[in-house]
Parts: C-alpha cells; structure tokens; sequence
C-alpha cells in the first residue's frame, strides 16, 4: 500500500476555515462557541472536539508586516511520538498507508501520547477520558475518498495523494516561490520524526516557529530513553532482582538462628 | 508460654500491610503500563481505563500511609557507626557468615536502608505521579521529565522491594510472623536483632 500524504501550501490558504468547518461537520463534532481574541482566529487551540486549527499567525519578518496563516492538525509522522509513548496496546494504530488512527476502544485517556507527541496535537477529554486528535479521515480514505478538509478547500492550497507524488510537488512549489524572491521558501515534513504525510511548503522555511511549527521536530529525548534505556534497566533489576534471590537460595538457603555469647 | 517478645504493635503491623496492599496494587498496575510484555495484568487490575483511574488513587493512600510510618520509625531509623560497619559488611551477612558483623538494634542495617529507600522513592514518586495524573493540565516540561523519573523511582522501589520481601519471607524465618502476629521468640531476637534484644530485655 503507498504512503498517503497531505499538502499544505501556506502561501495558497486564504484563511477561510472551511477546512474547519468540514472537519467538524464529517466527524459530526460537537459545536463550541468561538472566541474574540483580536485576531480572524476564531477558536483558541485544539480540542477534543476540534481537530483542524487555522492558525492566524501574525509576524514581522525583514521588517515587513506577515500574516502567515498555517493550518494545524496531526502529522501523522512516520516515527510517531505519541505510538512510542502509549501504553494500552491497540489505541494507537499506524496503518499500512501511513496514517495514525486513534482506536478509543483501546485508549486508557492516561494522556502518554500528549506528551510523546513533538506536535502537541492529542487532546484529553474530560468528559469521555480519551483522547481525539485528526484521523486524516481514515474512514473516508478507506473508500477512495479524500478528507474532507482536502475535499472542501476552495484554493489548491490543501492536495491529497501519494506521499512521493506530493513531495515532488512540494519540492517543486518551493523553487518557483525561490524564483519568485522568496529565498527562504521551503518544505516543512519533519525529517526528525522519519518525515510527516502531513507535508508544509512555507515561504519562510527558516523560521517555522512564526507558523506555529516546531522547529526541528522530534520525539522527545526523555520519552527516548523512558521507552528505551529505562526499560532495559528496569528489566535488568527485575528479573536479576529475582534471579539472585532464587541462586541465592539454592547457594546460601535461609539463616539459621545462632547465639553468640 | 516460652519466652515471647512484643517486635510490632498493632498499629505498626496495621500501617504496614495497608501500605503493603496499596503498593501491591500501584506496582503491578503500573507494570502493566510498564511495558507490553507486563499488559496482561491490566484487566487483572480492574481494566486499562480503571487501572488509569485507580492507580494514582491507591499511590496517594500509600504515600499517605507511609507518611504515618515514617514518622513512627524515622528516629530508629537513623545508621549508627555500627551500622556502617554493618554495611561494609554486608557480603558476609548475605552468605549467613556473621562473624565480625556488628549486632543489630530494633533494624539492621539493611532494614534502615530500605527504609530510607522507599521514603525517598515514594516522594519522588508521589510528586511525578501528581503530574502525570493530569496531563491536560501540568506544563509539558513537568510531564517530560516525570514520565522518565516516575519509572525510575518505581524501579528503584521495587528493586528494594524484591530483597525486601525475599528477606522477610524465605532468608529470615520468623520476620514474617513477626509483621503478622507481632511477636517473637527470644532465640529469634537473640539470634537477629542482639542489641535491641538486650535492650527490651534488660527492664
Ligand atoms: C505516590 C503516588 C502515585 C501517584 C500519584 C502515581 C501516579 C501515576 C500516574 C498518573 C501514572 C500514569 C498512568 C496512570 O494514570 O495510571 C503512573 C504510572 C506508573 N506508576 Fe505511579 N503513582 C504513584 C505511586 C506509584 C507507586 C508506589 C508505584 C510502584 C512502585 C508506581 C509505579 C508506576 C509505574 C511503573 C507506572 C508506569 C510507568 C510507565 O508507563 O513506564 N507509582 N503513576
Ligand atoms: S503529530 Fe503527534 S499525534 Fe500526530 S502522529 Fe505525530 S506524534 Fe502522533
Ligand atoms: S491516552 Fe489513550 S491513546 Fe494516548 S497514550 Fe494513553 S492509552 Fe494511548
């Protein structure tokens, strides 16, 4: 089965958060009320029940007013943080197309993978005690359809397909912007993370933290050596714990009372 | 009735095995989540989503709990120059050769420094956990360094804890008993516990 991937081109998105809207309405989320916070951002963050974020990101770069508007979503990284961290076997899936799917029957709502995540994307319910984040619609990509933000977005900014096909693509978008005097133009897919199918041409590739992008992203160091080091010598005192005390038995067996003096 | 000595009050044995049972329960509950080789425990701790809920709960009874018992027993706990030389020798009293090995007060050596062990762990343990409880709410920083460290202090505490029950239930006859029903023989004091046995005698 080929890669899937999503291509965001920042420099097309012209903010009209129908991606939003179609996200809500095809996974049939609750509605919350936005909030006015000076900006066109209508609700503040993530959530539980809101899993495609616009971001209106406002920035001064090279001395010239931006408005660089970036949408926010899981990655769906091929190394994913949060299936590192999680626990409960079965919650988190990555299937053969390289999507990251949730399975709340399976999720325990401990919140590991918020932390695992180098995005911040999972949200913890306090209603349910689990957590939602994108699906990338794999219901919908199951059936040859194409997500519905993808399927909604009135620009070509949002593309859906073969992951090769739109890094090309991304790759190719990059060198016209360069061309075009943006030198600094670039593709954003998380090589730190074994690369995202959630793939970013942005105008200023230098600094994606102005898009709300970490950037170099990668699974945290701790969550590494929790998963990796830790266990081995955890293991290690575990089972050598009750090994000794096993050799020591058959060696030594128990004291014998004796009486000085 | 042979010669019988009081080793734990009721309330020192009741305090023990509450904090026995509710570290049972946060350690195995939590070596589910430890690894997927260890899941098999989750529904016989009541089920992932349970086991999430009940597992912080059981952690703060215990540390609660063993708040109690440190303050009862802190002050005996303190090592004295004989317990360092105890310690140093520690090898000979493994392999039941205790010749040179100084004579044990109310606790040996070993038992001081579980002691000291598990007060520690459970602290560094309790603070971890308060932020793993809620990960929607502790700032990232906190949730990254407590998911590394609260696994550390569990496995330094039952590294101790594996000794510690290999010791009271196999190596010394009697230190079972001791925690249940609260005495022992004279032998048993003479034999492992010298000093305090002078001292509980000597009245
Ligand atoms: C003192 C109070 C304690 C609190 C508040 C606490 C809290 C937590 C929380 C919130 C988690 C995340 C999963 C979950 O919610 O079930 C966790 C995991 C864990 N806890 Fe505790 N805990 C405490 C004590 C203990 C004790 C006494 C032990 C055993 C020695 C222990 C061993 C573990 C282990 C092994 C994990 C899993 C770590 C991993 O996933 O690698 N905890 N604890
Ligand atoms: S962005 Fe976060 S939630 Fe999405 S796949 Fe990557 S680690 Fe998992
Ligand atoms: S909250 Fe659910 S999906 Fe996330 S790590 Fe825990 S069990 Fe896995």
């Amino acid at each position: 089965m080929q890669t899937v991937a999503k291509l965001i081109d920042t420099t097309l998105c012209i903010g009209c958060k129908a991606c939003e809207v179609a996200c809500q309405q095809w996974n049939d989320q609750e509605y919350t009320l936005g909030v006015f916070q000076n900006t066109y951002q209508t609700m503040p963050d993530l959530a539980p029940n809101f899993w495609n974020l616009i971001k209106f990101n406002e920035a001064e770069i090279n001395g010239a007013q931006s408005w660089l508007m970036a949408k926010y979503q899981c990655m769906h990284c091929a190394d994913a943080g949060c299936i590192k961290a999680c626990p409960s076997p079965g919650a988190i899936v990555q299937l053969g197309n390289g999507i990251v799917d949730f399975n709340r029957d399976n999720c325990i709502g401990c919140g590991y993978c918020i932390t695992g995540c180098p995005f911040d994307v999972p949200r913890l319910s306090p209603k349910t005690k689990k957590v939602y984040k994108c699906s990338l619609c794999s219901d919908r990509v199951a059936v040859g359809l194409e997500p519905a933000c993808i399927k909604t977005c009135p620009t070509s900014c949002l593309t859906f397909g073969s992951r090769t096909d739109l890094k090309f693509l991304a790759e190719k978008r990059a060198e016209e912007l360069k061309a075009d005097g943006f030198t600094q133009a670039g593709v954003y897919d998380g090589p730190g993370v074994g690369g995202t199918n959630v793939i970013y041409v942005l105008k200023h590739a230098d600094q994606p933290e102005t898009y709300g992008l970490p950037k170099d992203p990668h699974i945290p160091w701790t969550v590494s050596l929790w998963k990796g080091p830790l266990k081995w010598l955890g293991n290690a005192v575990f089972l050598g714990g009750i090994l000794t005390a096993v050799l020591h038995f058959v060696k030594f067996g128990p004291k014998e009372e004796h009486h000085r003096g | 009735m042979d010669s019988r000595l009081e080793r734990f009050t009721v309330p020192e044995r009741v305090t023990h095995w509450l904090v026995a049972i509710c570290y049972v329960y946060a350690g195995l509950s939590g070596l589910a989540l430890w690894s997927r080789a260890m899941w098999w425990l989750a529904p016989v701790m009541g089920g992932g989503e349970n086991l999430r809920g009940w597992h912080p709960i059981a952690g703060v009874i215990f540390a609660l709990l063993l708040a109690m018992q440190f303050r009862r027993w802190a002050a005996q706990m303190k090592l004295d120059a004989d317990d360092r030389k105890w310690l140093a020798m520690s090898g000979r009293y493994a392999m039941h050769d205790e010749h040179g090995v100084p004579e044990s007060g109310r606790f040996n050596a070993g038992q001081k420094m579980l002691f000291w062990l598990q007060s520690t762990s459970a602290i560094v343990l309790f603070a971890t956990g308060a932020v793993l409880w809620f990960p929607e709410v502790m700032p990232r920083g906190l949730r990254l360094i407590s998911i590394l460290v609260h696994p550390l202090a569990a496995v330094a505490s039952m590294g101790g804890i594996i000794v510690h029950i290999y010791m009271t239930t196999v190596v010394v006859q009697g230190a079972l008993h001791a925690m249940t029903r609260g005495y022992v023989t004279e032998g048993w004091a003479k034999s492992h516990h010298a000093k305090w046995f002078r001292q509980v005698t000597r009245q």
